[in-house]
């Protein structure tokens, strides 16, 4: 489908792989984007330097110059394009030096070339100006800082969840989908959707665990007055939960907590409810 | 942001609704919501859910579930569960909702269990 006037943008799309970038160029010129190539580092900065991109999809393993030094170079600009970066070095060290240095998104090598457009709207869609602060990038105490928006929650989240891509499939989802229930709450109940609020996020790997903890800018809650979430439903009323929140006016949920308590091993909230902790063990 | 696309086909006066994407907190959910709020308005309240191509569901997604199924049951009619994901199976066992909506694994099956009209 042909991007209209407003989401057709310029993108420099950088890989020393011709046929990647061919596959890649025809699927976003057919999306409708004005899309130029570089096949290594000098061309890209050279193109760079002449300014006007609104998305660089760029590979880390480039000849020459490291992607990730290009990237470094893009964002100095005085109006950043957004970067999205393409590997298959997925190791922690190299994807935390990618998020420290404001890469939109990552993507590991093989990917299907469809996800690209995919990823290319949601950026499009995202606000520039949004950035992620990492506190510390540590393969084992990674901390991040956030604005409270659903968009970054996604970011948040890829980037997270690719640290530790080595887990079992079940557990790695099981992670996966507590963190982001757990990110979501934070973020629309203590962060209220805010872009000018931050959550703050920690992941911590132990040899026979993963810690993650975070910490939403709200007042916390009151565990007792949680009659709209499912955790409180009487055992032989599953949709009780659900009514009330339809009396309230609240969206569909009050699910989280319940699943979150199933998928991992410890679930822990400080006193006034504005910081979780959630323990998966590995052994 | 990616969304969820919704194919809408009638066997009989049964609706079947397959879901392709992801049902999560606003994206799915709200093409998920105003689609079921349409046919019910419409006097089409025999709802099946395919679920099989939904890639991702969280519980905001699971919610909407809940909130469509009592709709339908409002409204006289049901809404009835297509082979969900073994993932989306476990999210409901947990949930304890595997105890409230009908899931099956052919839509044969699903379209005969409403009977006739």
């Amino acid at each position: 489908m042909a991007a209209t006037t407003r989401s057709r943008r310029r993108i420099l799309i950088v890989d020393d792989d011709r046929a990647l970038r061919h596959v890649l160029a025809a699927l976003l010129t057919d999306a409708g984007h004005v899309v130029e190539q570089a096949g290594d580092g000098p061309d890209a900065i050279a193109r760079l330097d002449e300014g006007g991109f609104d998305i660089v999809l760029l590979d880390i393993n480039l000849p020459s110059v490291s992607g990730l030094d290009i990237l470094a170079h893009a964002r100095r600009a005085v109006s950043p394009p957004i970067v999205i970066m393409m590997t298959a070095d997925d190791t922690p060290a190299t994807l935390l030096s990618a998020v420290r240095r404001q890469a939109y998104r990552y993507l590991r090598k093989p990917f299907a070339p469809a996800a690209i457009v995919e990823v290319i709207d949601e950026a499009l869609a995202a606000s520039a100006a949004m950035s992620i602060e990492v506190v510390s990038a540590r393969p084992e105490w990674v901390e991040l800082v956030a604005p409270c928006t659903l968009e970054m929650a996604d970011r948040i989240q890829s980037f997270v969840m690719q640290l530790e891509t080595n887990l079992p499939e079940a557990v790695h989802e099981a992670v996966a989908q507590a963190f982001r229930e757990l990110l979501n709450n934070a973020i629309e109940w203590g962060g209220k959707l805010d872009p000018d609020r931050k959550v703050r996020i920690s992941c911590l790997r132990a040899k026979r665990l993963l810690m993650y903890r975070i910490a939403d800018p709200g007042d916390g809650f009151d565990i007792d007055k949680l009659r709209h979430a499912a955790i409180a439903n009487p055992a032989d009323s599953p949709l009780e939960h659900a009514i009330i929140r339809e009396e309230q006016g609240l969206r569909p949920g009050g699910l989280g907590l319940m699943m979150t308590r199933s998928l991992v091993d410890e679930l822990i909230y400080n006193e006034a409810r504005n910081e979780v902790v959630f323990i998966k063990y590995l052994d | 942001m990616a969304s969820i696309s919704i194919t809408e086909r009638r066997v009989g006066d049964v609706t079947i609704l397959e879901l392709d994407g992801r049902l999560v907190l606003e994206e799915g959910e709200i093409p998920l919501r105003d689609c079921v709020d349409r046919l019910v308005a419409e006097g089409h309240t025999r709802i099946v859910l395919d679920l099989r191509r939904v890639t991702r569901l969280d519980s905001a997604g699971i919610g909407m579930l809940v909130c469509k199924y009592m709709t339908a049951l409002r409204r006289g009619g049901a809404l009835k569960l297509l082979q969900p994901t073994m993932k989306a199976e476990e999210l409901l066992h947990i949930t304890r909702l595997s105890t409230v909506f009908e899931v099956f694994k052919s839509e044969d099956e699903a379209v005969r269990s409403f009977g006739t009209a």
